[in-house]
């Protein structure tokens, strides 16, 4: 019996059971043909800005909602979104942001510059509360207010050095429709379904089903570049496998980040694409100053000779299969002048590993592995289970360690759990030894920066790290308007945890996606064709 | 009244299990390692402050007991609470997840059942001949498969014949009545068929094994002698007197439906319940999980309480 002979038979026999449930679910698409259809292994968790968490729902918003500014085609300069114009005075402690004319929402009333001064007033008035979410994005603002309807005024109790970066990330939500959603303290903003939705972006969500599609379509009355597409829309896979032959089978045109095992067969057919990413590996050290075991973790000598002893190359070629490159510091490369080129990644040398911990005093014992204030150089390695590359980096880290007389133990936990196991007790950070993870930051420096410091504990931070000096310069940098001294600034920290050392960075991976080569126009970002840095790639995407 | 009181014992004993399996969903999500917060709070700059009052908005800084108490009272006027993950009613996201499952784990089942129970009969039947054990090989085969590995391959086998994944094509336009079913139940299919190949095995098994039972005894020989013909025998007493066991088996399956079917649900990217939960369970999403695992047991506990009376009609000794 050939393929077509049994999928006949056995979809003939679904089609008689399904006849009734058929009506029901009755739905409709866009146009075919103009529909650019992406495929992603990630979700859209939510359609509220206020709890949406997953990246793909950052993405949604970029191109649903107004943005002040977004970055420009290289993704390093910022450029005109809903503000056309913006400029600080009295030193930096007032911006004022022109706006465009004649914006409306979808529901056809207008957009203006209250809207945008509604929705940062409201972050700031529940920052505490329902809009907890937005609070980081909105600190150190006093107000905001919309003297006319295209201007913008934003006072600030200190003049801060990350506005644009800050705005970049804003979504300005329509007064009119969440104005009514602010009882309860601000809390009904966090249980709004937002559905449906009214944006004002260069596309309009036309029908979302959660973990399964989102399709969006051309908005005409768009303020700025209008989309060359009819639509696009987002198919959500949990199986990577079958992400791919969807691919192949032309379910789909896109995938927004191809497994790297599929590079090889998808390349033949398909056009892949890639840019350097955002996301980077990184071997964490605990290093809490407080905490009580395996002491010799915290020095200096110790962490130097496991930077020593890390295979970069190999973790790219087994791991990443070439797609990644070595990484160095806390700010990756596709950031562009945020990141440190002065910062090197340590040599792999084994040699050289063993000579740190022999002058560190710490001799090798029963076994070949070393012994520390009594105690065997043995630790555990806490694994997310969600981030499947650590299983294979774990693997490639095991027998070189090993033979620097460090022995290595993989504890794999789902990441609630492994985070939890690493803040343990209580947000203390006393118990961990070392962990493997990975991070994906943003392009203005801010966020990665801010994961060290001493406020984080129990937030973001993953590393026991608290340094008062290392905090100063964060402020430092948060507080400098000049954007090449703030560099400086950012530069300076970079090689301040380079030397301290709370994690070995290991890889910064390759966006990677693949293409129909029907399709053209994509503009390639870090974060893939699909993404929350410019409203670009999906409005300039079009059928070749 | 032996008949009455038998009835009355197991409603209570069904009402019990619920409350009891509604105490232990509460504590066990709890005991597991991880914090809701954990996830909750890790958004980009959250402050302190801001992670207080993400506890504070879902309960999570009061104690225990008082969480247990808050829970049972909600319960108690039909709310199941609002999920941490979506902060959407948690029987709205039940609603969604369950009518997403239902058909593709109900078809699977019940072709499952048909083509087991089939194979059993088959089998039992042809006792020690070649076709006996071909059946017996088969089940046991597609019985051992692993779902996952089995979807995926059906997914490589009729890759660009049928669809990968997905409930249905979201990009047709304004589909015709008839495209539209086509098109559903071409997605269906391959979910579906997983399923099923996976479970027929069992009722195989069970089915030949209680229709041997039966087949030995001295009514079938009774009846083969008074030259009643095969089919009617089969059906009238032999599979009849055999379905004790089916009925048990058939009634835990109808009760395990509604839990979906977590791993065809993640080959075939089928937004159900199985899905949700774990999801759920990742996100430490109590309310959800707590809301989950109350509908399985409730479903679970009310086609055990239909198997139990079904056996009361099917054997009357029981309440002997």
């Amino acid at each position: 019996m050939n393929k077509r002979w049994l999928a006949a038979l056995v979809a003939t026999g679904a089609l008689i059971a399904l006849a009734a449930f058929g009506a029901a679910a009755r739905s409709s698409g866009s146009q075919s043909g103009g529909t650019f259809r992406i495929g992603t292994s990630s979700r859209i968790d939510s359609l509220n800005p206020y709890v949406a968490f997953n990246q793909d729902a950052y993405n949604t918003f970029e191109y649903v909602y107004p943005f002040l500014i977004q970055y420009d085609k290289s993704n390093s300069r910022f450029v005109s979104d809903f503000a056309t114009s913006w400029k600080p005075s009295n030193g930096g402690k007032t911006w004022t942001f022109k706006t465009r004319a004649h914006a409306v929402w979808d529901d056809g009333k207008p957009l203006t510059a209250k809207d945008a001064a509604w929705t940062i007033n409201t972050d700031l008035k529940y920052a505490s509360g329902g809009a907890a979410n937005a609070a980081g994005l909105v600190a150190h603002i006093k107000k905001a207010s919309a003297p006319n309807a295209t201007t913008l005024v934003i006072k600030y109790s200190k003049a801060p050095g990350n506005v644009l970066g800050q705005f970049q990330q804003l979504a300005i939500l329509p007064q009119h429709v969440w104005t009514k959603f602010t009882a309860h303290k601000g809390n009904d903003l966090k249980t709004y379904s937002n559905s449906p939705l009214v944006g004002a972006g260069p596309f309009k969500l036309v029908k979302f089903k959660k973990n399964d599609i989102a399709l969006f379509q051309r908005n005409d009355s768009f303020y700025g570049e209008k989309p060359k597409a009819d639509g696009f829309g987002l198919r959500m896979f949990s199986n990577e496998d079958t992400l791919v032959a969807a691919l192949k089978a032309h379910e789909i045109d896109a995938i927004e980040s191809v497994p790297g095992t599929a590079i090889k067969t998808l390349r033949k057919s398909f056009n892949i694409r890639t840019a350097p990413g955002v996301d980077q590996t990184d071997f964490i050290i605990n290093s809490n100053t407080k905490k009580t075991s395996h002491r010799e973790l915290l020095n200096a000598k110790v962490k130097e000779a496991m930077s020593h002893a890390v295979d970069r190359k190999q973790i790219i070629k087994v791991v990443f299969l070439g797609y990644a490159k070595p990484a160095s510091t806390i700010i990756p490369p596709a950031t562009g002048a945020w990141h440190n080129p002065s910062l090197k990644p340590e040599k792999f040398d084994l040699a050289l590993a063993n000579k740190l911990l022999d002058q560190a005093g710490f001799k090798k014992g029963k076994g070949g592995i070393r012994v520390a204030g009594g105690r065997k150089m043995s630790y555990a390695v806490i694994t997310p289970t969600d981030v499947p590359s650590t299983n294979r980096t774990f693997q490639i880290l095991q027998p070189d360690f090993r033979n620097i007389g460090i022995n290595l133990t993989q504890r794999a936990l789902d990441s609630t759990a492994a985070f939890d196991a690493m803040t343990a007790p209580d947000n203390k950070y006393l118990k961990f030894d070392l962990a493997l993870w990975d991070w994906v930051g943003l392009i203005d420096p801010d966020f990665m920066l801010s994961v060290v410091t001493c406020a984080q504990y129990g937030g973001w931070s993953d590393s026991g790290y608290c340094n008062q000096r290392y905090d100063k310069m964060y402020s430092q940098q948060q507080l400098t308007p000049n954007q090449a001294k703030r560099k400086q600034v950012v530069w300076k920290m970079q090689k301040y945890l380079y030397a301290q050392k709370p994690y070995i960075w290991l890889a910064a991976q390759d966006a990677v996606w693949a293409v129909s080569k029907s399709w053209g126009g994509l503009v390639p970002s870090p974060q893939g064709p699909f993404n929350s840095i410019n409203k670009l790639s999906l409005t300039r995407v079009h059928q070749q | 009244m032996r008949g009455a009181d038998y009835i009355v014992k197991r409603i209570v004993f069904a009402l019990l299990t619920v409350f009891v399996a509604i105490t232990i969903n509460f504590a066990l999500f709890r005991l597991a390692p991880g914090s809701a917060v954990t996830n909750l709070a890790r958004v980009p700059h959250a402050t302190p402050e801001t992670r207080l009052a993400i506890k504070r908005q879902f309960g999570l800084d009061k104690s225990k007991w008082q969480q247990y108490w808050i829970y049972l009272g909600q319960l108690f006027r039909g709310n199941l609470g609002v999920s941490f993950a979506n902060s959407q009613p948690v029987s709205s996201n039940l609603r969604t997840a369950l009518i997403n499952t239902l058909p593709m784990v109900l078809i699977g089942t019940v072709f499952a059942i048909v083509l087991g129970t089939l194979t059993g009969v088959i089998a039992a039947w042809r006792r020690g001949t070649k076709t006996e054990g071909a059946s017996v090989t088969t089940a046991l085969a597609f019985y051992s498969m692993p779902t996952h590995w089995l979807g995926l391959m059906l997914v490589i086998l009729f890759a660009g014949v049928l669809p990968t994944g997905g409930m249905s094509n979201e990009f047709l336009l304004n589909p015709s009545f008839s495209t539209h079913v086509k098109d559903l139940a071409e997605h269906i299919a391959l979910p579906s068929l997983t399923l099923g190949l996976v479970l027929y095995g069992e009722y195989t098994l069970i089915v030949r094994s209680a229709m041997l039972e039966t087949l030995g005894e001295d009514y079938i020989l009774t009846a083969r002698a008074k030259g009643f013909r095969a089919g009617a025998i089969l059906r009238r007493h032999a599979l009849r007197n055999a379905m004790l066991p089916i009925a048990t088996l058939i009634a835990l399956s109808l009760g395990y439906i509604v839990a979906g079917a977590i791993l065809v649900e993640t080959v075939f990217s089928w937004p159900g319940i199985g899905r949700a939960v774990y999801d759920a369970v990742l996100q430490r999403d109590y309310p959800m999980l707590q809301g989950a695992f109350l509908l399985l047991t409730v479903s679970v506990v009310f086609f055990n309480l239909v198997a139990d009376l079904l056996y009361f009609k099917l054997d009357p000794r029981i309440t002997t």
